[in-house]
Order: structure tokens, then sequence, then C-alpha cells
């Protein structure tokens, strides 16, 4: 490790401009585990290997800026079924499902406009080991 | 729907051999892959990705996702990256349960050097 001997990624802040929709979105929507270390003003969701944390920005006195195309790749079973399902409850995807060849994505945009992927790679990596 | 795991965090570049030698170098993270657009680095438990978008025709915009590099310890971590050059936004933060800094990438793209102190709570 180099010089700060980065440990691992305790949090990625998904920008939000109003956290009670976005906490709906995360925790029922997706169906993302709330984090019990959530208070009224910190919300956290798990995702299995990193914790999603919602931001106002207003609030720390940044201007609000959603994450751009595709900057959270969600891995899936199956990226068709659950585009379906986000379809069916009212999420819009941006353009067709790609298969890049080692993977599938659909791209879609949370309420904020927050550019997420559903992502399942079905090819081995590069060392024979399977997603 | 399932949700099994984050594969990865992307952040756009505007240029691929500087945000190569910010990321590792600079922070030290190991590169899992690399080409001529793009990178994989690892990030402890998360992969995290740098493309530049103009190879495939898309605009560029910083990400805004606050990446939360853990540190042992804030304030020497700090002091590394700004001996340096690296500019951080503010004074580091001691928000009751946690110590946090916030610097930005050669590109713009926001990250924190964060390391929590108090307990977690009970599940």
């Amino acid at each position: 490790m180099g010089l700060i001997e980065a440990q691992r990624v305790d949090f990625v802040s998904i920008p939000t401009r109003d956290r009670e929709r976005a906490a709906r979105f995360y925790g029922e929507t997706l169906g993302l585990e709330r984090n019990p270390n959530s208070t009224d003003t910190w919300i956290e969701f798990e995702t299995g290997n990193v914790t999603l944390a919602l931001v106002v920005p207003e609030e720390i006195g940044l201007d609000f800026q959603p994450l751009p195309f595709g900057a959270l790749a969600l891995r899936v079973p199956d990226v068709a079924a659950a585009r379906a399902g986000l379809e069916d409850a009212g999420i819009e995807f941006r353009g067709e499902t790609w298969d890049s060849g080692v993977c599938h994505g659909a791209a879609f945009q949370d309420p904020d406009g927050n550019g997420i992927l559903l992502h399942h790679r079905y090819a081995p990596y590069r060392d024979g080991s399977t997603p | 729907m399932e949700i099994e795991h984050v594969d990865f965090v992307s952040f756009l570049t505007q240029d691929i051999g500087r945000a190569r030698r910010f990321y590792a170098d600079t922070l030290g993270l190991e590169i899992e892959t690399e080409g001529e657009h793009d990178m994989e680095l690892s990030c402890g438990q998360v992969t995290l990705d740098i493309f530049d978008p103009s190879s495939i025709g898309q605009p560029f915009a910083p990400s805004p996702a606050g990446l939360a590099l853990r540190v042992a310890d804030v304030a020497a971590a700090r002091a590394e990256l700004e001996a340096k050059g690296v500019e951080f936004d503010g004074e580091t933060i001691d928000t009751g349960v946690c110590h946090q800094a916030l610097f930005r990438d050669p590109d713009g793209n926001s990250l924190l050097l964060h390391r929590r102190y108090a307990p977690a709570a009970a599940r």
C-alpha cells in the first residue's frame, strides 16, 4: 500500500435533495438493509460489501450535483429480471440492456438523478475465479 | 429485487495518465486491470473503476461520491498527502463518531479520508 494505507472503503456518498425520498428508494424500492448506525440526519444502507450514505450537500455547504452516468454498479443475479422489477415500480432506464461480452448492464437514475447500473458479470475473471 | 454486492464505483477522468499517477503512486492503490482509456484499482473490498468517457464520445463530469477511504489516522494521512501537494477542502471534521477530511482527485472527483472511532450500533 502507498502513502496513506487505505484499508477499505467505509462508505460511498449518494447525494440527495430529499433524504426521506431517497431513503424510501434505497430501502423499499431497491430493498437494501438500513444500517443501525443511521440517525435522522445520517442514513446508511448496506449492499453486501459497501455502505451507501445519503448526503444532502446543501447541509454541508456544497452544491447538489448528481452522480454521473454509471457511477455505482450494483450486482444483481439477473439484470433483465431486476430491470423489469424496477420498471414496474416506475423507474426509467436509459437505453437498452447491454451485453459487453463479459457482463450485462442496464443504466438508470435514482429519484435525484444519480447514475446507477444494474450489473452482472457472467464471464470468469482473469484469474479464473467467477463473480 | 436482490442486490448482492457493489461490483464497482466509477470515476471519470479527462487524463488517464494523470489519474494513474494520482491513484497508484500518490494514494498507493493497487491496479487490478489497465487499458488505454480505463483502469480498475483495488480499494479494499470494492473496485474503483476510472474511465475516460471521451473515448466513447460521452461527456465528462466529476463525481460527488465522496468515496470514504478508511485510514488508521486521518491527521497523519492528510499530512502525508498534503506533503505530496494534495489540497483538502476545509479542515478535518470531527462528527462526534468519526474524523473525516474531504479532498478531490485531479479531475475533481470527491474522496474522504475517514476513520470512525465510536463503536458501531448494535444490530
